[in-house]
């Protein structure tokens, strides 16, 4: 946090007080059902990005296939409800073992490769995952699966209107956010961001860079196969493409990038600006908006990359001297 | 005996970058490393600290087989290294890239920062500076900084005095001769003969992959071969 905001750590502080209060008081001020569900939106958005700069973010390895945690988190709960009635909840931590298990099984060898080589590798994956999936019936093929319809108990996880999504969804926001920052601040959070420098100089001083990238990745996947649980439990149904299209990867990257990848807030800061622009983009051009999504994703990939790879915060950090000194002449 | 390497060559492809190379460093020595550009210096650099794979030959270190071992492995061993290019990692500030290396002894965080802020006093740089903002000679410090966090008992110094003016030149020594003080062992590879004739007691020289000549630096400078290896056959003869 030190490093995110260039301010005094009181102001810090009190910043990030003003944010929990203001996203638990949200969906009290703003109870019109609209509202509601672009805040659960913003949040999974969060959610799932905070997940993904663990990984891709912190350790720099940025994987384009992210959607294949979470589209093992979104099915592994609707596919045991499907077949043998379980609830969700309990196929919840099962999800998540299966994602830390793929994460291990995919890092092992597209950790070998590096920069653009592993995206790709990771984007491959995932895709062929998502056809594998549409053609295998067990799990629903091209049609998917569905939840509960009506909530047998608590445990379901199915509620008729969208608060208690919005305080659950809060509450795992908020836990990924202390684990990021609890282990910003540990020697493993150095050791990402050494890996993400350089990994030939963070090798020469002893850190176990293939171990390191490779728990970072397993922690990443098991908090976005969350995210992906999170997803299908509320919305009751899940598709190949909702669960492991690359749109799902692209978002989190997006998202991440947007508002500063490799810091604690800038994933959330990144949702906090796009989530509403996309809602406003779907409700005022109807289903034709979703085409103009991916050229506005494609149009701030380019703006990011050329002008400010380091995202939002890292603009506003260099920024706020700048403007405080100009505060202080005035 | 602390480092041994016993013919080791690396070839890329046909080329052989080292061929057949021995060095043998006893504990608390400064060996210096010279030869002219392309000699196979850094390569077997980078052989010594695991970086490459050698094709053949083997390298211990107090005893223990390396030779295959993992850069990581070497640094847990106890053989520290800095490189040619400088490789600060940017993004941090000067305390947090010298604790990265002072996290290999000291798990924890507070001690981390405790060892890494001595390292960082001693060197003479400032904590909380970006190591982006650093210019190279800054980074060479921090980089010997960054390497003597993690506690090395053999410290490979590729280059880490080169492009300094005369007055940095002479705090770097100092710099190198305090971390000899402290029981560090030093092997130092280095164009400026200054830097060598004042710290070092033994001299290798290096030409095409392999060691043509040892001894102290004032019967290294004198050597035929050496002298024809720098400035090519019949250069002592045009100068008598």
């Amino acid at each position: 946090m030190k490093k995110l905001l260039a301010q005094p750590a009181s102001g810090q502080r009190v910043s990030v007080w003003l944010l929990a209060a203001a996203l638990v008081l949200y969906p009290l001020v703003f109870s019109d059902a609209f509202y509601r569900d672009v805040g659960v939106t913003f949040l999974l958005a969060a959610i799932s990005a905070s997940a993904w700069n663990i990984v891709g973010g912190y350790a720099g390895q940025v994987s384009v296939g992210h959607s294949m945690f979470f589209g093992l988190g979104a099915y592994t709960p609707l596919l045991f409800y499907t077949l043998w009635g379980w609830p969700p909840l309990a196929g919840i931590p099962v999800g998540i073992l299966l994602s830390v298990g793929l994460a291990v099984v995919i890092g092992l060898p597209t950790f070998r490769l590096s920069g653009h080589y592993f995206s790709m590798a990771t984007i491959a994956v995932a895709e062929l995952i998502r056809i594998f999936v549409g053609t295998w019936a067990l799990v629903g093929g091209a049609i998917g699966l569905q939840g509960p319809a009506m909530a047998r108990g608590w445990w379901d996880l199915t509620f008729r209107g969208d608060l208690p999504y919005y305080y659950i969804f809060l509450a795992v926001l908020a836990l990924v956010l202390a684990v990021t920052f609890a282990l910003e601040r540990r020697r493993f959070g150095y050791y990402l961001r050494a890996i993400k420098s350089s990994e030939r100089a963070a090798r020469s001083l002893g850190v176990p860079v293939r171990r390191v990238k490779l728990q970072a990745l397993a922690l990443s996947a098991a908090f976005t196969s969350a995210a992906g649980s999170l997803y299908g439990v509320k919305t009751g149904f899940i598709d190949p493409d909702s669960g492991f299209g690359i749109l799902v990867s692209v978002q989190m990257v997006i998202f991440a990038a947007l508002g500063g990848a490799g810091t604690l807030f800038g994933p959330l800061l990144g949702a906090l600006i796009l989530v509403p622009l996309q809602t406003a983009s779907n409700t005022w051009f109807g289903g034709g908006g979703s085409g103009l999504t991916f050229v506005l994703y494609g149009g701030i990939i380019v703006l990011i990359a050329r002008f400010e790879p380091g995202g939002l915060f890292d603009l506003w950090r260099r920024l706020a001297p700048h403007l405080r000194r100009r505060a202080h002449a005035a | 005996m602390l480092l041994e390497a016993r013919d080791v060559s690396k070839a890329f492809g046909d080329f052989r970058a080292v061929a057949g190379a021995d060095l043998t460093v006893e504990a608390g020595e400064i060996v210096g490393l010279i030869g002219p550009n392309g000699a196979g210096k850094s390569t077997f650099f980078n052989c010594l600290a695991g970086d490459t794979l050698p094709t053949t030959g083997r390298i211990l270190f107090d005893g223990a087989d390396l030779t295959r071992a993992a850069p990581e492995a070497h640094a847990r061993a106890g053989i520290g290294r800095t490189f040619q290019v400088p490789t600060t990692f940017d993004d941090m500030s000067v305390l947090a890239n010298v604790m990265v290396g002072a996290f290999l002894r000291h798990p924890h965080r507070n001690d981390a920062r405790e060892h890494a802020r001595r390292i960082v006093e001693l060197t003479g740089l400032r904590a909380d500076q970006p190591a982006r903002s650093l210019g190279t000679p800054g980074r060479k410090r921090l980089e010997i900084a960054r390497v003597l966090a993690s506690g090395p008992r053999l410290l490979l110094l590729d280059e880490s005095l080169a492009g300094l003016t005369p007055g940095e030149l002479q705090a770097a020594i100092a710099l190198v001769r305090r971390i000899h003080q402290m029981g560090v062992t030093i092997v130092i590879v280095e164009h400026i003969m200054e830097v060598i004739m004042t710290l070092t007691r033994r001299v290798l020289v290096f030409n095409q992959g392999r060691v043509i000549a040892s001894g102290t630096p004032e019967q290294v400078v004198r050597d035929e071969a050496v002298i024809e290896a720098y400035l090519g056959r019949g250069a002592r003869r045009q100068r008598e």
